[in-house]
């Protein structure tokens, strides 16, 4: 009898590869986890009404609209509640879906949110005008002149004002500034809006399991957010110490910071990864730019390049050295850590390079196991690019360059003259298939390269993306 | 969505869904028992009448008095209060807001609240229970009325 073992290099190689299957399947595993565990949370707040008992007092047509409208009240703040839990940038969140994914679902629960609230206090109004037999307006008056209700109005028009001021034809109006300034209003809103839950309901009255559990759900919202959006940066940034070290021009308008600080490499920061910026001068302090890495973080130095994009970034070349530099991040999943299949392919154009940049450097890489296409429309535009090829990483795998304007008319990621030559993504990505596409550009660009992808039958989990646009 | 994450999501909202009309349907049934005690209580002081005498003493009023009967949007509250030498020994409800169970519930709950407040700070002029401010209301309009007669 013959035993076979296995060559030694598919040992090597299939060792990291099944890691990466356990890895992916069980992030996947946790991402449904938290999808369920948002929709119980609304289940759970309907519960919370039946539990109470409230079906069995449905009699007539008011009180059909008053328990309508206190299920939506119940619900649309459990929405929000979600919502906080969403934007408090939780590392289990960042790390299993990314902020970005859950910041579109923060975005997209934001109206929902808002018309459950208003239908809350449309029926219920209606409702007790029925049961009163008196009128809507009238009835306002009565609701507002109940305790802790003057409040709630206010919660309820701070609310409108935070949606309204976010949807994008409006956004487009304000200062990103002004714009974070309202948003942060809905705090404000979420928190006076809890009394007149607890006191004029019936649902969430005193000595009941509804009210531990709801007080609960606060607790944990505004805790998330206190946490990991004030306490866990505020520490970061004195325990790191970091400054600006200098700015370094690389092209018209975009500058390569080199940033110091003490025990940088305990941020454990992961190739490809950003972090949100603050710098502490007079004129840019109140304004936080997100920023990738463009190099993993030694222990006493990091550095980040941008591009001027908005007034404040623009102002960002003229920060002078010693400049206090305070982080909010590491974030970000567009790392080699969330790889789920062998091989690797990057696209990247523009300033898109940054966070491709270190992540390349931060992945292990063996060669001929990546591919990486860098765009550009013109030479002004190929940052970083001979930095690239020369990463130890990079050592017999290939880098392709890309340069030309795209052809007119035509809706393509690639050259007019790429075109020509009769370059697709397969061809420059023979084993696509089995590769994980990382795609970092301007965001009309980066929607091109991914419908190719999609096109070619990539599955979702091996599409990586970085947005740039917010 | 992924298959997953909705099977998982309707699974675990139903069990939710399930648990929480199951709690629901079993205190309605407390509910019903205890809202049937209540009409007892309120059927044998059917007839409640003042039967203190206000004696015009340093000390104060003795007796009980019977408040008048307070009308709310979920029923009437009425108290009546024992009082011996100006102080108020007890507080009796003789009539709760009954409009529907969740008034009876929510007055079961609030009348013994409302009676300690009361009997501690030795007037109308308390605090109340949150999530019954119609009984609350109704329960110290009725024992302001009682206070009245008593001449507290």
């Amino acid at each position: 009898m013959l035993l076979r073992t296995a060559p030694v290099d598919a040992i090597r190689q299939s060792v990291p590869a099944r890691e990466r299957t356990l890895r992916t399947r069980r992030r996947m595993r946790a991402a449904d986890l938290m999808i369920a565990l948002c929709w119980s949370s609304v289940a759970m707040a309907v519960a919370l009404y039946l539990a109470y008992g409230g079906v069995s007092q449905v009699t007539d047509m008011a009180s059909a609209l008053y328990a309508g409208g206190v299920v939506s009240g119940l619900v649309g703040t459990n929405l929000i509640l979600v919502m906080l839990v969403l934007a408090a940038r939780l590392p289990l969140i960042d790390r299993v879906v990314g902020q970005d994914t859950a910041m579109v679902f923060h975005r997209q629960l934001g109206k929902p949110a808002l018309y459950l609230i208003l239908t809350h206090g449309l029926l219920l109004t209606i409702g007790s005008a029925l049961a009163d037999s008196s009128n809507v307006i009238a009835e306002t008056v009565a609701l507002f002149q109940r305790p802790d209700m003057a409040l709630a109005y206010l919660g309820l028009g701070l609310l409108v004002a935070v949606v309204v001021s976010s949807v994008v034809a409006v956004r487009r109006r304000f200062p990103y500034e002004v714009w974070h300034l309202i948003h942060l209003l809905s705090y404000a809103a979420v928190l006076v809006a809890l009394p007149h839950q607890l006191s004029v309901g019936g649902v969430l009255a005193a000595d009941t399991v509804q009210r531990v559990y709801w007080i609960a759900l606060y607790v944990l919202a505004f805790g998330s957010i206190g946490l990991f959006r004030f306490v866990v940066p505020i520490v970061r940034s004195v325990r790191h110490d970091i400054r600006v070290a200098s700015v370094e021009p690389i092209a018209p308008g975009v500058v390569s910071l080199h940033l110091i600080g003490t025990g940088l490499d305990r941020l454990q920061t992961q190739g490809g990864q950003y972090a949100i910026w603050r710098f502490w001068t007079g004129s840019t302090w109140w304004h936080p730019h997100p920023i990738s890495f463009s190099k993993v973080p030694t222990a006493t130095s990091a550095r980040i390049t941008v591009r001027s994009l908005g007034n404040g970034s623009s102002a960002l070349g003229r920060v002078s050295p010693g400049t206090r530099v305070s982080i909010e991040g590491p974030y970000g999943i567009f790392t080699a850590a969330h790889r789920s299949a062998s091989k690797v392919a990057v696209v990247a154009a523009g300033i898109g390079i940054t966070p491709v940049r270190s992540l390349l450097e931060y992945a292990d890489l063996h060669p001929g196991e990546a591919t990486v296409v860098l765009r550009a429309t013109d030479l002004g535009q190929s940052y970083l690019w001979s930095e690239i090829s020369a990463l130890p990483s990079m050592r017999g795998n290939a880098v392709f360059a890309v340069m030309g304007p795209r052809p007119a008319g035509l809706a393509t990621w690639l050259s007019a003259e790429a075109l020509g030559r009769g370059v697709t993504i397969q061809s420059v990505f023979p084993d696509l298939i089995d590769s994980d596409l990382y795609v970092c550009g301007p965001q009309s660009w980066t929607d091109l390269v991914i419908r190719d992808a999609r096109a070619v039958g990539l599955p979702e989990q091996q599409i990586h993306v970085e947005r740039f646009d917010w | 969505m992924r298959r997953r994450a909705l099977a998982l999501s309707i699974l675990s909202s139903t069990a939710v869904l399930a648990v929480g009309w199951q709690l629901g349907m079993q205190a309605q049934t407390q509910t019903q028992t205890s809202s049937l005690s209540q009409t007892t209580d309120a059927a044998d002081s059917a007839a409640p009448a003042t039967t203190g005498t206000v004696t015009p003493t340093a000390t104060g009023a003795s007796g009980t008095f019977a408040g008048t009967a307070a009308q709310t949007r979920f029923g009437n509250v009425q108290v009546q209060i024992a009082v011996a030498d100006g102080t108020i020994t007890d507080v009796t409800a003789l009539h709760l807001t009954d409009h529907d169970q969740r008034s009876v519930s929510i007055s079961n709950r609030a009348a013994p609240v409302l009676r300690q407040q009361v009997l501690a700070a030795q007037s109308a002029n308390v605090q109340g229970v949150s999530g019954a401010t119609y009984t609350t209301d109704g329960y110290l309009t009725s024992l302001q009325s009682a206070l009245d007669q008593a001449g507290l």
